[in-house]
């Protein structure tokens, strides 16, 4: 887990790759890799590659980046973990290759030495990386396959740059932040920047799952070789089991997950709610064998004595599985001192993260570098509302689509009543219109505002560019065109996936880690876990949700199946709202908070022309 | 097997100007290559210039539909075509007909004043259905990726060629002589007079010719070049200068003679702000001249370092003055600083963008 950074003159009459400005852009990800920082550039100086490393894998300087192939031709700079590399590297020696170090790292040079760029298929784990080809005078820039780490690139077509982090671009100072107005209007459809766009209309996202080769000419077009519709929809046309069964394979892809994702050379932590999908893991953690297991909880002033304070069950759970607790308690005055250093690290505008931000902090100040979350469960087990709201719209609701112009007439008429004092939410009077689709349903579901409430927040012109560019319901409906005639269920974790995972959760796990230097580990984000995983309408069947809680032996207490699930809840959703500007009055839970995106806005994200 | 490139272009062999002689080396990279390519120009006088073997020029065709119609008939006569190739957006829609109608792929070049301006719904289509684009600057490219919905790696560069006759050399005491200009130093423009071209800057150095005799009583400032605003650029001189003959009207300098007259002068002036991409600052560094150019458009890609030379906000007289002064002070350029941009490194990079766009799946025929 690092940060990394390239520069590549492909065009002839480029200037050589400039040192300082690679430095400045590895200067920027410091937090990412407090243990090591490298710079190299080719001897004829066309490409440079940076490094900031986090020692997890091979402490010795073997595992030490940018790393050369023993014949210098193959070149890497690397951000992740590959979680079966052993395999890999087992079967590569068997066909004659030699390793030097014991790194995941050299796998990754070796893996491409023998099948080229193909090899991000065979990955297991969380990758971004740079692999410079001096042979074939090719970059290869490739992303894990569910967006875990971040890579983005910026081309001006003369030099293409890359990094880890969008800011880290502009560091550089090579890169322009001219606004984009897709990604600015995307922030404020969905609280988050949808891929490939970010708010600088110079950088770009590589999108998950996906490579980029470059070569003389420039950036080749974007190879997918990952899609989140198509492998479920490869699931579900895989045996059917029974119950019991689907329980057991369940049980077994859980602890297969875990036992790849605790593959390090330091100890590893995790993340403990008083959920059932982090209790799990730390269930399996412990069946699994692993031995000095941190646990790391967060507590709130405000919650303490109340059902909403997780730190008692969590201590429970901690116990029965024989993990050291820590219970780090965060108050409004921590939160308002930090505030600065969180949007500071925030990478894009998002409305989330804070609970990230503290968790990990607790984490480092507790001497840990890895930790394991429960991120990804509720996409994989159904565990948000959508599962049952989307789908039940899309299927009420379809048949005004046959009415044209209907829904749209009703959203004005609803959207003047509720201006005029109608007590319901804004986004209510768009059911109609959005709610008969599934990219419309779940648009109106994970949307902070819709499209028609923009006009009063963005300059006309930025609104119109960057709604024709993002075409949201295009590019939700988009997600699922892998996927044939997958059923209601896998619908909806595609769409949860490959949307609001990818671009809110998992971008805000990286920058909220990051910036405490804790790599933050997801066995429910993992595309061989999902493919071992039951079809989604057996999950369902067996509500996957609760049968979580009889994964690990001994299964989780009686005490954490009967609390309903509130994952991390914090009182944060209301420190964002006041500090957003809005009123002191009830808890508000939801971080997803309007006044709280349109502070993150104004918090000094470009965009001359937004308000 | 051979490509077979048709394109529509504004003008070519045997015309003068950047566009063509940009689509001349082109052209004459592709052929090299091995590609056919039949060039239908709407302008220029093609019996003046024979196009290398492997390209053929069609007569001009003037006005859009006659065209229109001349492209379609001329189409279908040549096929089977690879490759619909349009060298300005105004032909953009035609050529992405005439690209489904022919199930070819579609490149499209972009040169610079011809995106800035026309931004047509239709243009912008047609445009954005492209399978390439090439730009000459980067500056371009990224006004271009600023309005129209492409993705980036589709659109790529490819800078302007200095010609091989571009060289250092020894100055010509005779061409001074002849010119009449004196031990100098001399600064030098070179550029069309036009008056929808006023943005090269002329003005803007007549203005500081003042305050420059003041430390150089001999320096005077050549003007090459013809056009339709000459006139009233001679009475600005003489007013601007505040004396005569010290801005010197050389008018139309052709092609051949340009290299001499570069190595005679001591400084390339032309503090321009539009320029698509400014091929003068580029022939003109290349015979060992450095240059000044105005900020804006696609100049940065002429004057890339500092080796080469500067640009400076034309409107900002003390920082002409300053950088005539110090730049006037360091010599001629180092060589190396223009080798990138030969020939050689043209024809590489034009050949593998053939290359690229050709392995792209073909459309089918009528698809869009």
């Amino acid at each position: 887990m690092c940060g990394i950074a390239g520069v590549f003159a492909y065009l002839d009459v480029a200037a050589p790759v400039d040192r300082g400005e690679l430095g400045r852009m590895n200067d920027r990800m410091a937090a990412r890799g407090p243990d090591g920082d490298r710079l190299w550039t080719s001897p004829d100086g066309r490409i440079g590659f940076a490094h900031r490393r986090l020692a997890i894998i091979d402490l010795s300087e073997g595992g030490a980046q940018p790393k050369h192939s023993a014949d210098g031709a193959l070149t890497i700079t690397f951000n992740g973990e590959i979680y079966n590399y052993r395999e890999l590297r087992a079967e590569l020696q068997a066909k004659g290759y030699e390793f030097q170090t014991e790194s995941d790292t050299e796998v990754l040079l070796q893996l491409y030495a023998d099948c080229g760029a193909a090899m991000v298929g065979r990955l297991r784990g969380m990758f971004a990386f740079g692999l410079w080809d001096a042979r074939q005078r090719r970059l290869l820039l490739a992303r894990d396959p569910l967006g875990i780490k971040p890579l983005y690139w910026a081309d001006d077509g003369w030099t293409l740059r890359f990094a880890s982090q969008a800011k880290a671009l502009l560091a550089g100072g090579a890169v322009s932040s001219d606004p984009d107005p897709a990604g600015i209007v995307g922030f404020h459809l969905l609280g988050s920047v949808p891929e490939p766009f970010t708010v600088w209309s110079d950088i770009h996202t590589l999108p998950a799952g996906t490579t980029l080769t470059v070569d003389a000419t420039g950036p080749g077009a974007v190879q997918s070789y990952y899609d989140v519709a198509g492998a479920l929809a490869a699931r579900a046309g895989g045996p059917t089991a029974a119950a019991a069964d689907a329980r057991r394979q369940l049980a077994a892809a859980v602890h297969d997950s875990v036992r790849h994702h605790l593959v390090a050379d330091v100890p590893v932590a995790v993340f403990l709610s008083a959920g059932l999908d982090s209790g799990a893991l730390l269930g399996t953690m412990a069946q699994l064998g692993a031995r000095d297991i941190t646990a790391v909880t967060l507590a709130f002033e405000e919650f303490r004595g109340a059902n909403l304070d997780e730190a008692p069950l969590a201590a429970e759970v901690a116990a029965r599985y024989g993990a050291r607790h820590i219970v780090r308690n965060v108050d409004r005055a921590e939160f308002e001192r930090d505030l600065p250093a969180i949007l500071d690290a925030m990478d894009m505008p998002s409305i989330d993260g804070i609970n990230t931000w503290f968790v990990a902090k607790a984490a480092h100040e507790a001497g840990i570098k890895v930790a394991l979350s429960g991120l990804g469960a509720d996409e994989c087990f159904g565990g948000y509302p959508s599962f049952a709201d989307v789908p039940r719209s899309v299927h009420w609701l379809r048949p005004v689509g046959w009415l044209p112009g209907l829904g749209a007439l009703v959203r004005r008429g609803m959207t003047a009543a509720i201006g005029a004092g109608l007590g319901v939410h804004p986004k209510t009077a768009g059911l109609l219109q959005y709610g008969g689709s599934w990219a419309g349903a779940y648009l109106l579901r994970r949307s902070v505002y819709m499209p028609w409430e923009l006009d009063d927040l963005l300059d006309p012109g930025l609104l119109r560019e960057g709604l024709r560019r993002l075409a949201p319901l295009r590019r939700i409906g988009a997600t699922l065109n892998g996927g044939g005639s997958l059923g209601d269920f896998d619908r909806v974790a595609a769409l949860e996936t490959s949307l609001y995972m990818r671009n809110q959760l998992l971008r805000d796990a990286d920058w909220a880690g990051m910036a405490h230097s804790v790599e933050i580990r997801v066995p429910y984000v993992d595309p061989f876990f999902l493919a071992a995983l039951p079809p989604g309408d057996v999950l369902a069947g067996v509500n996957a949700k609760a049968a979580v809680a009889d994964i690990p032996v001994p299964p989780l207490p009686a005490a954490s199946r009967e609390r309903s699930k509130t994952g991390f809840v914090t009182p944060v959703g209301r420190w964002l709202r006041e500090a957003g500007g809005g009123g002191q009055g009830t808890m508000n839970l939801s971080v997803a908070s309007r006044d709280w995106a349109l502070r993150v806005w104004q918090a000094g994200w470009p965009g001359p022309a937004a308000v | 097997m051979t490509t077979r490139i048709l394109a529509l272009v504004g003008d070519c062999y045997g015309a003068r100007g950047g566009i063509a002689r940009y689509n001349q080396d082109l052209f004459g990279a592709l052929a090299e290559s091995g590609a056919e390519i039949l060039v239908l120009p709407r302008l220029g006088a093609p019996d003046t210039v024979l196009p290398p073997p492997g390209v053929q020029q069609r007569p001009p065709v003037f006005g859009q539909l006659r065209f229109s119609i001349a492209a379609m008939w001329a189409a279908w006569r040549y096929r089977p075509i690879d490759i619909v190739f349009c060298g300005h957006v105004f032909m953009a829609p035609l050529a992405f007909v005439l690209a489904r109608l022919l199930g070819a792929h579609y490149w499209l070049q972009a040169h610079g004043t011809d995106i800035w301006g026309d931004r047509r719904r239709l243009v912008r289509l047609a445009i954005e259905a492209a399978d390439q684009v090439t730009t000459v600057s980067r500056a371009t490219r990224r006004i271009l990726l600023g309005w129209a919905d492409l993705a980036p790696e589709r659109v790529r560069v490819l800078p302007n060629t200095v010609g091989d006759q571009f060289v250092p050399g020894p100055p010509s005491d005779a061409l001074r002589e002849r010119l009449g200009l004196g031990p100098g130093p001399i600064l030098l423009t070179v550029g069309r007079l036009a008056a929808s071209e006023r943005y090269k800057g002329h003005e803007q150095v007549f203005a500081c010719l003042p305050a420059l005799r003041a430390e150089f009583p001999t320096l005077v400032h050549a003007v090459a070049g013809e056009g339709d605003d000459r006139a009233r650029l001679e009475a600005r001189a003489e007013e601007l200068a505040q004396q005569a003959g010290v801005v010197r009207f050389l008018g139309y300098v052709p092609g051949g003679d340009l290299p001499d007259l570069y190595r005679l002068a001591d400084l390339f002036v032309m503090p321009s702000s539009e320029e698509g991409f400014g091929i003068v600052y580029l022939e003109a560094a290349a015979c060992g001249l450095r240059v000044i150019g105005g900020v804006g458009g696609g100049i940065a890609d002429a004057i890339p370092d500092a080796r080469v030379g500067v640009t400076v906000d034309p409107s900002d007289r003390t920082a002409l003055i300053g950088a005539v002064r110090r730049l006037l002070g360091q010599g001629r350029v180092d060589p190396t600083a223009t080798e990138a941009y030969r020939r050689p490194h043209f024809a590489a990079a034009a050949r593998l963008l053939l290359a690229r766009l050709v392995a792209r799946p073909r459309r089918m025929r009528g698809m869009s």
